[in-house]
């Protein structure tokens, strides 16, 4: 197991949540909550007047870091999971349970509500209307680097094809970080993705149209065709995320720089996508190839999602469990 | 008429009027509801995709009988449904969206209904009661039939949902008590599923709007189409009306959330169990044929036919 691998790990799957466009959305979330509404006012402003170009933040008078190219909910989730994998799961999740000051996905926002309410897992992370989501995914970045099972932590909040996403994420992270390759890290995925689940027909579908298009960035719109849900847009979906993490992996042999901007021009699945992405081609590739700039913007969090996590430095805690 | 057609015709004129007096109070909380019009008792409307679902699931009972199968049901989708959206599908539910797109990508069930996120919807549950009909006294049938149904644009728990509404219709047919009938809808299902915890959680509080709500619904999810707890509230609704039709629709339809879907489900099953003269005669005046606005190819069809065309085949 390496260090720099496990480090790489997290720094890339912050890289990888930086770079996609929500994360402007979520650290937002720091401005007064006036700007948040000033900025859907304006959005309906520009949809009145046909006008293109006032849906951007609104940040009038706001501290500015914000505003910076850095990482938001993904980073922050996984460097809580890292700060308590020592705690036992249920409990972890039952500290956050009484807060308000939270913000998560709604698989793990319900979650939190069945368990105040007295349901245990896995019936917390199963009743629950996104147990399919990508929550317990990104957390299993944690999970994978020590070379931990996550189903357990995952079943909290997720079910179904949301805990194999968990599993596939772990298994690859586990496999990179002990010097796999990016090829070995997709194989020990894969065997945790049944062929009659839909994770499982989208990640084997991902591969094929990835391989053929040859490249990470040329297979977006193959990608985009074949896995994205045009219907409704769930931007989390683990059947979608880590099919296409998997893929962009692949394709790329692990080079974080050739896969997360491909993953970022999934719009629909910008918000998770590039951020498992980093994290798989991170944990081949390790920090040093991280490109500086990158790891400097990405490396410190903002506190949009866990407050008490802003300021905290991913790569200190990444050396924590490493 | 014999017993059964009446039965069949109740079910489905009971659906038809759940569904359109719902449709306005869709998405609204129990308070806004109250709010403007004190008990939602008159229909306004006309029906949607609940009403035209469940006339579709009849006409495959009608051609298919017992021997339904689910690549029947998704031969129906690509022969009947796909080729009239031209545009966006109107009026359909995030699974029929989502199957018609899976059925598009070449796939085939079970995988069209597990390929999209919207698994849990009611969509089946708001078409069980024609299988219901169609198996009457017999709601492990009822069950394993519309299943085949529920697995082209389903699953998990919204074939649970469909599965539980569908054998709560088939012993509603046999005219047995409300409570025998929901104790059927939950023995269809596994008890250790969302939907068996969200109708026991249900039943004891179906007399409180508000409780209902606190028991069974998901506070941090945006949309209401969750058969966990549209069934869960139909069946409370149910009860709480004792089985009588207005009584039921009405306090259905006054819980909000999917309020067409929760009252076209305690409708079917009301008026299953009080045949066609339980439903109000002016509620009965308001349903006229489908105008096929969600699915074409039932335009013009009405409910009564469709059930009459049910009970022939029994």
């Amino acid at each position: 197991m390496s260090g720099d691998r496990i480090t790489g790990a997290f720094v890339g799957l912050a890289v990888g949540d930086a770079a996609g466009w929500p994360a402007a959305r979520h650290r937002a979330a720091l401005h007064a909550p006036w700007s948040r509404r000033l900025h859907r006012e304006l959005d309906a402003f520009a949809e009145e007047h046909r006008v293109t170009t006032l849906p951007v933040p609104f940040a009038l008078n706001q501290p500015t870091a914000p505003l910076a190219v850095g990482p938001s909910d993904d980073a922050e989730w996984l460097a809580w999971t890292a700060l308590t994998l020592s705690q036992d799961r249920v409990r972890a999740f039952v500290d956050l349970s009484g807060r308000d000051d939270l913000r998560a996905r709604i698989s793990v926002t319900t979650a939190l509500g069945n368990l105040r309410g007295g349901l245990e897992p896995p019936a917390s992370g199963h009743d629950n209307p996104h147990f399919f989501d990508d929550a317990a995914a990104v957390r299993a970045v944690a999970f994978g680097a020590v070379g931990q099972d996550p189903t357990r932590d995952a079943q909290i909040t997720n079910a179904g094809d949301g805990v194999l996403g968990a599993r596939a994420m772990a298994a690859a992270v586990a496999e990179a970080v002990s010097g796999g390759s990016a090829a070995l890290a997709v194989e020990a995925a894969l065997a945790q993705l049944p062929e009659d689940s839909a994770i499982g027909v989208n990640a084997r579908a991902a591969l094929r149209v990835t391989r053929k298009a040859g490249g990470a960035f040329a297979a977006v719109p193959a990608l985009d065709a074949e896995l994205i849900d045009h219907v409704y847009s769930y931007a989390v979906s683990a059947a979608v995320t880590v099919p296409v993490a998997l893929a962009l992996a692949e394709v790329s042999g692990g080079s974080l720089v050739e896969a997360v901007p491909a993953a970022a021009c999934l719009a629909a699945v910008a918000d998770s996508a590039p951020a498992l992405t980093g994290a798989l081609t991170g944990a081949c590739g390790g920090y040093r190839v991280i490109p500086e700039g990158w790891a400097a913007s990405a490396r410190r969090l903002a506190g949009c999602c866990l407050p008490e996590l802003a300021g905290r430095d991913l790569l200190d805690i990444s050396e924590g469990i490493a | 008429m014999s017993l059964l057609k009446d039965r069949a015709r109740g079910c489905l004129l009971g659906l038809a009027a759940g569904d359109a007096l719902g449709a306005p109070a869709e998405n609204m909380e129990p308070a806004q509801i109250r709010e403007k019009w004190g008990r939602l008792t008159e229909i306004e409307g006309g029906g949607t995709d609940d009403t035209e679902y469940a006339i579709f699931a009849a006409s495959l009972l009608v051609r298919h009988g017992h021997d339904l199968t689910s690549d029947d049901v998704a031969d129906a989708y690509r022969r009947e449904i796909i080729p009239a959206v031209l545009g966006p599908m109107k009026g359909a539910g995030f699974s029929e969206l989502g199957t018609v797109s899976a059925l598009r990508r070449g796939l085939e069930p079970p995988m069209t209904g597990m390929i999209h996120a919207h698994g849990w919807s009611d969509g089946l549950a708001m078409r069980a009661a024609p299988y219901g009909i169609f198996c009457p006294g017999d709601p492990a049938e009822a069950a394993r039939l519309i299943e085949q149904d529920g697995l082209v644009s389903g699953e998990g728990e919204g074939i649970n949902g469909g599965r539980a509404v569908a054998a709560a219709v088939a012993v509603a047919m046999s005219g047995a008590a409300p409570g025998e009938v929901v104790r059927a809808g939950l023995s269809a299902i596994p008890q250790d599923s969302w939907t068996a915890r969200t109708i026991s959680r249900a039943l004891p509080l179906k007399d409180s709007p508000e409780g209902l709500h606190e028991a069974v619904v998901i506070r941090h999810y945006p949309w209401t189409d969750l058969a966990p707890e549209a069934v869960a509230l139909a069946f409370a609704a149910y009860l709480h009306g004792d089985g009588e039709v207005e009584e039921s629709v009405t306090y259905a339809v006054s819980l909000g959330r999917d309020a067409d879907t929760i009252g076209a489900i305690a409708g079917a099953m009301a008026g299953a169990g009080r045949g066609e003269a339980g439903v109000p005669g002016r509620w009965a005046e308001r349903i006229g044929p489908a105008t096929g606005k969600c699915l074409p190819v039932v335009a013009g069809k009405h409910v009564l036919d469709v059930a009459d065309e049910l009970a022939r085949r029994l």
